[in-house]
C-alpha cells in the first residue's frame, strides 16, 4: 500500500493507451451529451470540430479510467477527489483515437486525517497532440507515525 | 412571438450577463451509480454498496465526473428548444473549458440534485473571428437544499454575422 507520505513531488505516472470507437462515442453522446456534433457525422461536419468527436464530458470519464487504473496499480489509498482547478478542452477527439495521460504529482499538501496530491494530468492523442489539461487535487489516506505497516 | 423564439434566435451579442436559470433535476439510482463507476470511475465507493460501508463515504457516492455529465445531459435537454431550426443544430455548446469545480457532498443513491446557472461573464477574446465565450457559474442542490455542486464554464457562442470584421 502508498500512503500520502510516500509519494514524492515530481513523481511521474504514465497511463494507457485507450481507444475511443465511434460506438462508444455515440453511446455516451446518447446518455449524456446529445449535441448534434457528437451524435452524427453528417452535422459535426459542418460544425466548428470538423468531424464527429467525442463530448468533452466522456474524455474527462476516460480520463478517471486512466487515472483511477493508475491509483489502483500503484496500490496508492486514494480517498476521491475534491475537484478540479481548472481544466482545458485543446482539441476534438475522433473516433479510434488513442489516448493517454501523463500524471504528474505538482505539489502536496495535508489535512487533518489525509493529504492531497496536486495533480497535473494531460491526455494525448496517438499524435502526441495534447487534448486535454488539467489540474486536480487527488485526496491519498495519511499514514500516522505509530500505525503499523502490512507493506 | 413566444418566448422560446427569442432565446433560439440569440447570438453571442444577445446573451445577457446576469441572465439565471434552474435548468433540470435528475434523481441519481444505485444502478447507475455502480455502472458509471465501473466503466470509468473503479473505486469501492463508486461500485460496490457493500465494501463503501468501510470508506471515508459510508457508502455508495456518485462519481463526481456523473455528477458533471448530468449537468451537460440536463443542459442539452433544456437547450434543444433554442436549437431548432438552425442549420448545425444550435450556435452554441462547444466548451473550451472550465475552472473551479468542487464537488462538495456526497451524492448517494435517491438523492434527487438540481441544477442551475448564471451567466457571469462575456469574456473579450475572440475564437476564430466567429465565436465569442460566455462564461456561467453552476451550481446544483441535493433536496436538502444543500449545495453540492458547483463549477464556472467557459463556452463558445457564435458571433452575430452583421458585427463580424
Amino acid at each position: 500500500m502508498q500512503y500520502w507520505q510516500d509519494i514524492p513531488i515530481g513523481q511521474h505516472y504514465r497511463a494507457g493507451p485507450i481507444t475511443l470507437h465511434k460506438k462508444d462515442i455515440l453511446e455516451f453522446a446518447a446518455e449524456f451529451d446529445p449535441q448534434p456534433f457528437h451524435l452524427s457525422s453528417e452535422a459535426a461536419d459542418e460544425s466548428i470540430f470538423g468531424g464527429l468527436c467525442a463530448s468533452g464530458w466522456q474524455v474527462c470519464a476516460l480520463m478517471m479510467r486512466l487515472l483511477a487504473d493508475t491509483l489502483n496499480q500503484e496500490n496508492i489509498m486514494a480517498l476521491g477527489s475534491p475537484g478540479v482547478e481548472q481544466l482545458r478542452w485543446l482539441k476534438p477527439v475522433f473516433a479510434n483515437d488513442q489516448l493517454h495521460a501523463d500524471i504528474t504529482i505538482e505539489d502536496k499538501t495535508k489535512h487533518q486525517d489525509y493529504g492531497d496530491l496536486i495533480c497535473n494530468i494531460s491526455v494525448y492523442n496517438q499524435e502526441e497532440k495534447c487534448v486535454m489539461s488539467l489540474s486536480s487535487p487527488i485526496m491519498v489516506a495519511y499514514q500516522n507515525e505509530g500505525d503499523s505497516r502490512n507493506d | 412571438m413566444t418566448e422560446q423564439l427569442v432565446f433560439r434566435s440569440r447570438w453571442f451579442e444577445d446573451i445577457p450577463v446576469g441572465e439565471f436559470h434552474v435548468f433540470g433535476s435528475h434523481t441519481f439510482g444505485e444502478k447507475e451509480i455502480i455502472d458509471f463507476g465501473k466503466r470509468y470511475a473503479p473505486q469501492p465507493y463508486h461500485t460496490d454498496p457493500e465494501a463503501a460501508l468501510g470508506t471515508r463515504y459510508r457508502g455508495l457516492v456518485a462519481s463526481g465526473w456523473h455528477i458533471s455529465a448530468i449537468w451537460m445531459k440536463l443542459m442539452v435537454t433544456y437547450m434543444e428548444r433554442y436549437a431548432t431550426g438552425v442549420r448545425d443544430g444550435r450556435r452554441n455548446g462547444a466548451g473550451v473549458g472550465f475552472q473551479n469545480m468542487k464537488w462538495l457532498k456526497p451524492v448517494r443513491p435517491g438523492h434527487t440534485l438540481t441544477y442551475t446557472y448564471e451567466i457571469t461573464d462575456k469574456l473579450e477574446k475572440i475564437v476564430r473571428g466567429q465565436w465569442g465565450i460566455i462564461r456561467s457559474r453552476n451550481e446544483a442542490y441535493n433536496q436538502y437544499g444543500e449545495l453540492v455542486f458547483t463549477f464556472e464554464i467557459d463556452i463558445l457562442a457564435e458571433l452575430n454575422p452583421d458585427n463580424r470584421a
